[in-house]
């Protein structure tokens, strides 16, 4: 009826914005780590990649799809607690390669293990919604039931850690450790626990990135299958600032539609460098974050 | 009351305290004074758990707070205003307090009543950016969010550093009337020694790391050796 | 001369054995015997001037291409007696040890790290097969110096952004860089043969002249993979010479303060940002040389190798060896040259399955494994720890 809605400039934006929300989601669960302790965690798409395959174990002992998502959400948690406490713990105020190296280190153990246990061989999760295309009057329209429950389960994600950060006692705490952690410790504030909660919370966004791109039809659960979704979530990150929050969902979004058109007018292999160039360009002309309102980032 | 004995605290090669021993009595004001690298500074710091001492002991009504982590420390009750006050820029007046009230068992409502009472300013500015305040309001708020959580005992960092001699004659007032209000031990690190003095019950001169002088404030204001050598007041 | 004059005696003596060891190697005239006699000659000369005291303060150059020389003698001397897969396995380290040696660089000078060196060792080796292709004429030294400019050129262009900030912004970059890599392969699949990737025209043989050496009477594949083991051993000693020099020279030395202290550097007049960018251009730059080598040494290039795997496996092997160290890029190629071996070792003598799910897994579990230990416990590898227990043997008063 309406060929506006089947255009293909609708159906890009709108297939833009489903891949957009979980490069937000993997950009914000990357700026909430680097805001609080200043490590850039490149095991950020390994972790909740293993936490989803730990939890989706429950799948053969016939458990529903929402138990193992809530399996995969607690795996991801522990998983994140144990790793602040046991790796990130010794490198607070080490050289800033030491981080990286020892995350880059973990990412590798973590995909090689999950391979060695699960094979590398891709598994189809189940999804609770189906993932054919609505038609409109005919024409194939940009979303599925899928889709929908994606941007839905995201865009909901987020505004649970806006409101956590923003309204509760514990997010006013998050965030005074993470501006000031001395004088957080001199109120009383146990930062400790609080890093510690850091890492738990944002692998747990990260969780429910990694299930709903591996619910994805074409993708399958892989040990590799963040890869390339962490990298775009880098790139949607820096573009924004690494400072904000904010700023990475916007850039994350905004990168999967650009990544759509790019698709669809070029071709596929085009996308990821043009994401780079935006990255490269982005950091000449605005260093500090393009949606940040200072230069407030450490040059 | 705050009982110091024997402290000593290393960095390194660098031995920044030295068998410090002094006692600050509750409902009092201890001045600490010094000269740029006296350790002051040091002082609170151990106190509050934020540095290790290397010997020595310290005990607030009895209690051992040496080996305590810092916010276990802030729980018993112990107020650090830290130095350059520590205010949380990027939050409003009312967050700071708000982080402050974290921990105390009070209600945070009566709690930011009260404060904004005792410093009309913050209330008038409470959703302001903390960023936007000027020198003294800032102190104010960094004593504000200390006090907010009832604490027994009140350090005090420099609170006069940056402010207006006018300011800084307030501020000392205000630091008097809460200590004899509410009963508190003060410990005030200052560098302007005449003004603390000038509140000051008692007062303690550090010099590279020693005690020199130990005494009632009085006392202290009217050693000609100490004023010249070590408190840099030369009429 | 001066230097020599003082030793007139010893000198003689020396010149003597050359000469004696000379006329002896050219009248046996076997393969061996050449090359045994030119290895000896050569190793007498360079320990002998390398063990005048004088040369290392006054002229730090000259004892450093000595003391290259030396070792590179010994190393080709010694290929000459391995098997032709331990040669190959050897040429492999070789170019990985330049690629390393490049990484080592970056972070030892900036403190900072690059995580797609894999991907610029991949610009290098495409643009040398690239090149060989559309001009099978050119000399491989021209060939070699267009691939490291092309690498330092993509460096420029993903450096300079990056290395005006401060924290991990060029790591991101270039994690995001080894990534698209592949994908940036198949968008030019014309020039870089799609997935099957590209074959040299010819095959790299000895020239004439080294005939003495290289043929004499085994089969072609052998003498091919000797010659082109000792080259890529020869290159890998140039680069290494070069980076020596880089590194004790006044630029490594204002690099080295940026590391340690970067407020310090600027007071003293550096600017920052132009030392990192060079840092990462010099650092890409020997990437392509390590992969226009390898190129030369597979006699192809597939794109495949040139994984985000590959640079995960680069940054391992430097901080086992030792980040910021020139020894831990030797290290590195040692270990990446053998690491294949040891690891088939491991799978059979610990009876799993090689065709499973483990053993395939070994090598990221490994190396992964070693990359977070020895950042947590000997943050500068092998060369550090060797040279912390070196220092302490030392300091030890004796008995």
């Amino acid at each position: 009826m309406d060929p506006f809605l089947t255009s293909r400039v609708v159906t890009d934006i709108l297939g833009g914005l489903t891949n957009g929300v979980t490069f937000g989601l993997v950009a914000l669960s990357l700026v909430l780590i680097w805001r609080s302790t200043g490590v850039l965690n490149f095991a950020q798409g390994a972790m909740p990649m293993f936490a989803t395959y730990v939890g989706f174990a429950l799948l053969s002992y016939h458990f529903g799809y929402w138990a193992c998502v809530a399996a995969c959400v607690i795996a991801g948690l522990m998983l994140g607690g144990l790793t602040e406490r046991i790796l990130v713990r010794r490198l607070y105020g080490k050289p800033e390669i030491n981080p990286i190296v020892v995350m880059v280190g973990f990412l590798i153990v973590l995909e090689a293990v999950a391979a060695a246990i699960w094979s590398s061989t891709p598994r189809s999760l189940p999804s609770p919604f189906s993932s054919i295309h609505w038609q409109l009057a005919g024409k194939p329209f940009a979303l599925s039931p899928f889709t929908v429950y994606e941007i839905v389960t995201a865009v909901l994600v987020m505004a649970l850690v806006a409101a956590l950060f923003r309204f509760t006692k514990l997010g006013l705490q998050l965030r005074a450790s993470a501006l000031a952690p001395e004088v957080s410790r001199l109120l009383g504030v146990r930062v400790g626990r609080l890093l510690t909660l850091g890492w738990m919370l944002s692998t747990a966004v990260g969780v429910i990135t990694a299930i709903l791109v591996s619910t994805n039809f074409f993708s399958g659960l892989t040990p590799t299958v963040m890869d390339g979704i962490f990298a775009y979530g880098f790139i949607a990150a820096a573009i924004g600032g690494l400072e904000s929050p904010i700023g990475a969902i916007v850039a994350g979004v905004l990168l999967g539609i650009v990544n759509q058109f790019v698709t669809d007018y070029v071709n596929q292999n085009a996308v990821i460098m043009v994401a780079l160039a935006m990255l490269v360009v982005s950091l000449m002309v605005r260093p500090s974050g393009v949606f940040t309102k200072s230069t407030q980032r450490r040059v | 009351m705050i009982t110091i004995d024997n402290l000593s605290v290393s960095f390194g090669a660098v031995q920044a305290l030295r068998d410090v021993t002094f006692l600050a009595e509750t409902g009092q004001i201890t001045a600490v004074l010094g000269a740029n690298g006296a350790g002051k500074t040091t002082l609170l710091r151990t106190i509050s758990g934020l540095e290790e001492p290397t010997s020595g002991t310290i005990l607030m009504d009895g209690q051992a707070l040496v080996h305590k982590k810092t916010e276990d420390i802030a729980r018993m009750g112990v107020g650090h205003v830290p130095e350059g006050r520590g205010v949380i820029g990027e939050f409003t007046v009312e967050e700071n307090l708000r982080l402050g009230a974290m921990m105390a068992k009070v209600n945070l409502q009566k709690g930011l009543e009260e404060q904004y009472e005792q410093f009309p300013v913050l209330g008038e500015r409470r959703k302001q950016h903390a960023a936007k305040l000027s020198g003294g309001e800032r102190q104010m708020l960094a004593m504000a969010r200390a006090l907010i959580a009832e604490p027994s005992v009140l350090l005090l960092d420099e609170p006069s550093l940056g402010l207006a001699p006018l300011v800084t004659a307030q501020l000392m007032l205000t630091i008097r009337s809460l200590c004899e209000s509410r009963d508190l031990t003060v410990i005030l690190v200052e560098q302007n020694a005449s003004s603390a003095l000038r509140i000051a019950h008692h007062a303690v001169v550090l010099h590279v790391g020693s005690v020199v002088a130990n005494d009632v404030a009085s006392t202290v204001a009217e050693d000609e050796n100490l004023r010249q050598y070590y408190l840099g007041l030369v009429e | 001369m001066k230097l020599l004059a003082a030793r007139r005696v010893p000198s003689a003596i020396a010149l003597a054995l050359v000469v004696t060891i000379v006329v002896l190697a050219t009248a046996s005239s076997t393969r061996v015997g050449v090359a045994l006699s030119v290895a000896i000659d050569l190793a007498i000369a360079c320990a002998f001037i390398v063990s005048v005291p004088e040369l290392k303060t006054r002229h730090p150059v000259v004892a450093r291409a000595l003391l290259t020389l030396l070792g590179l003698d010994v190393a080709i001397f010694l290929t000459f007696f391995f098997s032709s897969s331990t040669n190959f396995n050897l040429a492999t380290g070789a170019a990985m040890s330049i690629v390393l040696l490049g990484l080592s660089f970056l972070t030892g000078a900036s403190g900072q790290i690059s995580l797609g060196n894999g991907a610029f060792m991949g610009v290098g080796a495409f643009t040398m097969a690239i090149w060989a292709n559309h001009h099978a004429t050119t000399p491989i030294v021209f060939s070699l110096l267009i691939a490291i400019a092309s690498g330092a050129l993509v460096g420029l262009l993903l450096g300079l952004p990056a290395t005006r900030l401060r924290g991990p912004y060029l790591a991101g970059m270039t994690l995001a860089f080894a990534v698209a890599f592949t994908f940036i392969l198949s968008s030019f699949s014309s020039w870089t043969g799609g997935d099957s990737g590209l074959q040299l025209p010819t095959a790299w043989i000895a020239p004439r002249w080294l005939d003495g050496f290289y043929h004499a009477g085994t089969s072609p594949l052998t003498t091919t993979t000797l010659y082109i083991t000792d080259v890529a051993i020869v290159v890998a000693g140039v680069a290494f010479f070069f980076m020596a020099n880089l590194f004790a020279s006044r630029t490594g030395r204002s690099m080295r303060l940026i590391r340690d202290n970067d407020v310090a550097a600027e007071l003293v007049g550096i600017s920052l940002p132009r030392a990192r960018v060079v840092a990462f251009i010099v650092s890409s730059a020997y990437a392509a040389l390590g992969g226009a080598l390898l190129t030369v040494i597979d006699n192809s290039v597939s794109p495949s190798t040139y994984s985000f795997a590959l640079s995960v496996t680069i940054l391992s092997l430097i901080v086992i060896g030792g980040i910021g160290t020139i020894s831990g890029a030797l290290i590195g190629g040692v270990v990446y040259a053998f690491s294949t071996s040891v690891i088939s070792w491991i799978t059979t003598h610990t009876g799993l399955n090689p065709q499973g799910n483990v053993a395939s897994q070994l090598n990221g579990i490994i190396f992964g494994g070693l990359l977070i230990l020895t950042m947590l416990f000997a943050p500068f590898g092998i060369a550090g720890a060797v040279r912390h227990f070196w220092h302490r043997m030392r300091s030890r008063p004796p008995g």
